[in-house]
């Protein structure tokens, strides 16, 4: 049976960091459409500001009142850049269903596909991957009650005690709680995903079943797996805000957009870490049911032919 | 009232919650002050004033209450006697009672404003209060418990109980004192709008029958609004509290007598004298912190009842105090009165915070709240300065609201920038920082002209338009007024406006002509646009650029020997017509400062120079803070982009990672 072992965790790492190409297209995807989203705001905020030298609060320091005097100036439609930002957000979640397909079979085969093969895996299971998304919205449905429920008991202790920190307390459990069992349905259903491409398995429903039942075989494995690396992610995520907010210069320009774009790459980067390091594992774990098995009828095999087509 | 509007303080609220997140909690107990957990103990009755003569104010009224608290019904039963001394010139048959906690019954004017408002308040039944007279009579008279009716001279609602009326059957002669007897009952509601009771607080305001005021030759009565303060009469209090053993009670006035009661309750026996109110507030839970500071007029006990939870901030509610006392002392005028104690809602008890009664304040915090967020600072400042505004000036909040809020926000920008720093004073944090002055142009900006100052509080458009006006723009129009007549002349006048008007309900008309008598200008043109017009005040560079003065001679090469002719047009984009400087600055260092009446709706300055224009700014000392756009007061020529390059990198930042976010779910 396979186990998360520090080899499969630096081995996901090691993928990551070979099939660079994937972080990057995803990047990119990302960047692209951040930067169309808030094109329309920028030239806006560009109007009010590049000629205005009421602009220098917002340059040494950043001055709240300022940013807020900008908000709600009738020529600065706020409201339309967080539509816009929603909107890019939402494509881009459209983008990573279509793309994870690739991706798991990038990672999953172990070799360097080229493009057209990538793209062939992520049109191949992009149907799929809606369904598969369908159902986790279904699945978080309890979560979302068990967060108003939590909601509840805790505006009912802290109706209740003399001192604040009773529910204050009760929130900090009940928050780790709420992100710790999406956590669980997330491994649950990267598991659907890898067993998806690795088995061509057209059934979602089939896919969930048989990912259930090793999540429920090699729970530990497979969480721990996914939550050190989502651990890393905070934590980096974390350190570099601080960084940002603390330690540069209010006036930098390049510095702070460095950083931000580094942490964003961190954030890809980790939850393709995921992504490799279960397929790695789900390969392992195939690998051990083969050597214990008398015959063994390997998986359709995903194209690798060489195409002309450019590599990704 | 509560300074932070429904806007301001969510926005606070959210910003701090925010800030939290990522910032260090001020460690607990670094100030001097030392936390006991015991009643607060006795003072000297009228420290200042067992020797004088002459009172503070005109004693209008004296009240004389016993009050027995049921912690466990919610209910305060009691006993009123008022002597009302008849100074109004006249005889009077007629006495109006305000009933504060009547307001919060279903349909009463109060609770209808507050549906209009806010349609999606949830009111709940443990929110309704009451106030129930039993048993009224006059001595000298007899019972005149059934000749009671309620009257609603504001909105005729037939629902609303907060104003009674009694009519004696023979008048009062001038001069002369009537005394009223009265029996009644409160039902104090869960905590709401500054009163009531949460777990086992209690925080007791505008709980007993209150006369009205006769004010401009008439009694002034109005009843309880959403948006409505209070107005009464000054004299002096003797209150008689009857309550657990175990309560630890803070108190507008002195506390003169403790006594142990065989059924396990105290009674607590409390003067106050040239005040117009008296409230209390009490918990078993509270943490008793005292200090003390000497100012002009003598020491005052300062005793801060903190919360469970909430003791880490009670260094900085002393802190403030001290410094705002020492502001106060010395810009505006003494503090007479030999204690102040400010009282600290437990978690969840917000609507009980922020508010102010004659030596008792609320105030508002967090059990973790970022040293950079200066949200109990500035509470606290700010209904400390009440004691001024509402407490000693005592003017009509009903109808001059800004006369009490709208000075004493304007004051508040004055000491939160002094103690705290001007860009600093609400927000100080590395990342992040924001001044009071800036706060309150961002609360007028909120609903800017729905409104003139000058309108009786219930008559604004909403609650959000009353507090963005009557706050906000009220402190803004002083700010820019600082520009007409400068800061000092300002400070002055307020300082004269206090001295001389003090113990008395003065009006708009007195303070306008201080400040005029003062500043020995004429204002009128400025008052009546900002305080009792609508008008907006925004001017904008319309145009700048330099032009080459011979081009129709290309073959003159400009860099060596040209000259130049520049145009900056100003436009008054507003109606409020307002006298500006424009700044307009030379590429050889040189500037030109032109003043402009604002009479017409643009100006054009030409000027031919061998120098090109940089810049041009239209208020260069950035005082005329009513201008709704700075933004647009000013313009350079070669562009700088690094501000909306830095605003681009947080907004792609957010929404490259919201992206993220979202996509955990593919």
């Amino acid at each position: 049976m396979a186990d998360a072992t520090p080899r499969t965790f630096f081995s996901g790492a090691s993928l990551v960091w070979n099939r660079q190409r994937v972080l990057w297209l995803i990047y990119v995807v990302n960047f692209v459409l951040a930067y169309f989203a808030t094109r329309g705001t920028n030239e806006r905020i560009a109007a009010i500001l590049d000629h205005s030298l009421a602009a220098d609060q917002l340059v040494h320091g950043f001055n709240l009142g300022a940013a807020s005097s900008l908000a709600i100036n009738p020529e600065f439609p706020f409201g339309g850049s967080v539509s816009a930002s929603l909107l890019g957000a939402t494509l881009f979640t459209i983008f990573t269903i279509f793309a994870t397909g690739g991706i798991l079979a990038t990672y999953y085969s172990g070799q360097r596909l080229h493009a057209g093969g990538f793209f062939e895996a992520c049109g191949h299971h992009f149907w799929r991957f809606v369904r598969l998304t369908i159902y986790l919205l279904i699945v978080l449905i309890p979560v979302f009650i068990l967060g108003g429920i939590a909601h509840h008991v805790y505006d009912r202790i802290d109706k209740q005690s003399i001192s604040p920190m009773p529910a204050v307390h009760f929130l900090e459990a009940a928050i780790v709680v709420l992100l710790l069992l999406p956590i669980c349905i997330r491994v649950w259903f990267d598991m659907a995903q890898v067993i998806a491409v690795a088995e061509d398995e057209r059934r979602m429903h089939r896919a969930l079943r048989r990912a259930a039942a090793l999540l429920r075989h090699n729970f530990f494995s497979l969480y721990w797996l996914y939550l050190r690396v989502s651990l890393i992610a905070w934590i980096v995520f974390a350190a570099g805000l601080h960084i940002w907010m603390t330690h540069l210069r209010p006036e930098s320009i390049l510095a702070p957009f460095l950083l931000s774009q580094f942490l964003i790459i961190f954030w890809q980067a980790c939850r393709l870490w995921q992504r490799a390091s279960e397929c790695i594992w789900y390969r392992e774990h195939q690998r051990a049911i083969a050597v214990s098995a008398p015959t063994y009828d390997p998986p359709p095999a995903i194209s690798q032919e060489p195409l002309a087509a450019p590599t990704v | 009232m509560e300074r932070p509007l429904p806007n301001r303080r969510q926005m606070r609220i959210g910003i701090v919650l925010a800030l939290a997140l990522t910032c260090v909690a001020e460690p607990a107990g670094s100030g001097q002050a030392t936390p006991t957990r015991h009643a607060v103990p006795p003072a000297p009755i009228a420290a200042r004033g067992a020797a004088k003569e002459q009172t503070l104010s005109t004693r209008v009224v004296a009240y004389q209450i016993d009050a027995r608290l049921d912690t466990a019904k919610h209910t305060i039963a009691a006993t009123e006697t008022l002597r009302y001394k008849n100074l109004t010139g006249q005889p009077q048959k007629t006495f109006p009672f305000h009933l504060y906690l009547n307001a919060f019954q279903p349909q009463s004017t109060f609770m209808t404003e507050e549906h209009r408002d806010n349609p999606d308040i949830d009111w709940k039944p443990e929110h309704f209060g009451a106030i129930t007279i039993s048993h009224l009579e006059v001595t000298g008279v007899g019972d005149l418990t059934n000749e009671m009716r309620f009257i609603q001279p504001d909105d005729h609602n037939a629902a609303d109980r907060t104003v009674m009326q009694i009519e004696l059957p023979r008048a009062v002669p001038a001069g002369a004192e009537v005394e009223f007897k009265i029996a009644f009952n409160d039902k104090l509601p869960e905590v709401v709008a500054r009163t009531g009771y949460l777990r086992d607080f209690y925080m007791v305001g505008q709980w007993f029958p209150k006369v009205g005021v006769w004010w401009k030759g008439a009694w002034n009565c109005h009843q309880f609004h959403n948006t409505t303060e209070f107005f009464a009469d000054f004299g002096t209090f003797d209150v008689n509290v009857t309550l657990p053993q175990n309560e630890i009670v803070g108190a507008g006035g002195d506390l003169v007598a403790s006594m142990n009661n065989s059924d396990g309750t105290k009674t607590l026996t409390f003067h106050s004298e040239d005040v117009h109110d008296f409230s209390w507030g009490a918990s078993p839970s509270f943490t008793d912190v005292e200090d003390s500071w000497t100012g002009s007029a003598g020491t005052v006990k300062l005793h801060v009842l903190m919360s469970p939870g909430n003791l880490a901030s009670a260094p900085r509610y002393i802190q403030v105090l001290k410094g705002t006392l020492a502001l106060y002392d010395q810009w505006i005028g003494p503090y007479p009165y030999d204690r102040l104690t400010v009282i600290d809602p437990p978690h969840g008890g917000y609507q009980a915070g922020g508010m102010e009664y004659p030596t008792l304040i609320t105030a508002d915090t967090y059990w973790f709240m970022p040293k950079g967020a200066l949200l109990p600072e500035l509470v606290t400042q700010h209904e400390f300065g009440h004691q001024y505004w509402y407490g000693m000036v005592a003017t009509n909040e009903f109808e001059e609201a800004w006369l009490d809020e709208g000075i004493n926000s304007y004051m508040e920008t004055k000491g939160m920038d002094a103690l705290y720093g001007k860009y600093t004073s609400e927000f100080n944090f590395p990342f992040l920082q924001m001044g009071e002055d800036d706060s309150q142009r961002f609360s007028y900006l909120q609903k800017p002209d729905t409104d003139p100052i000058t309108r009786f509080a219930w008559r604004f458009y909403d609650g959000d338009a009353y507090g963005a006006i009557t706050y906000g723009k009220t402190a803004t129009v002083l700010l820019t007024l600082e520009k007409i007549i400068g800061e000092e002349t300002l400070r002055h006048a307020l300082h004269t406006y206090f001295m001389r008007y003090r113990y008395t309900h003065p009006t708009g008309e007195d303070f306008i002509k201080t400040v005029e008598e003062v500043s020995g200008k004429d204002l009128r043109w400025y008052f009546d646009q900002a305080i009792t017009g609508t008008q907006m005040l925004d001017y904008k560079i319309l145009d700048a650029h330099s032009d080459a003065l011979e081009w129709d001679q290309p073959e003159i090469a400009w860099k060596d020997a040209g000259h130049y002719r520049t145009y900056v047009t100003v436009q008054r984009k507003g109606d409020f017509v307002f006298p500006i400087d424009v700044k307009v600055t030379f590429d050889d260092k040189q500037s030109v400062t032109e003043h402009w009446d604002g009479g017409e709706r643009w100006v054009r300055y030409v000027y031919d120079r061998k120098s090109q224009l940089v810049s041009a700014e239209i208020d260069p000392d950035h005082q005329v803070w009513l201008d709704r756009d700075l933004f647009n007061n000013s313009y350079i020529v070669k562009a700088d982009s690094r501000a909306t390059k830095k605003l681009s990198n947080i907004l792609g930042f957010v929404s490259e990672w919201m992206a993220q976010l979202l996509a955990w779910l593919a």
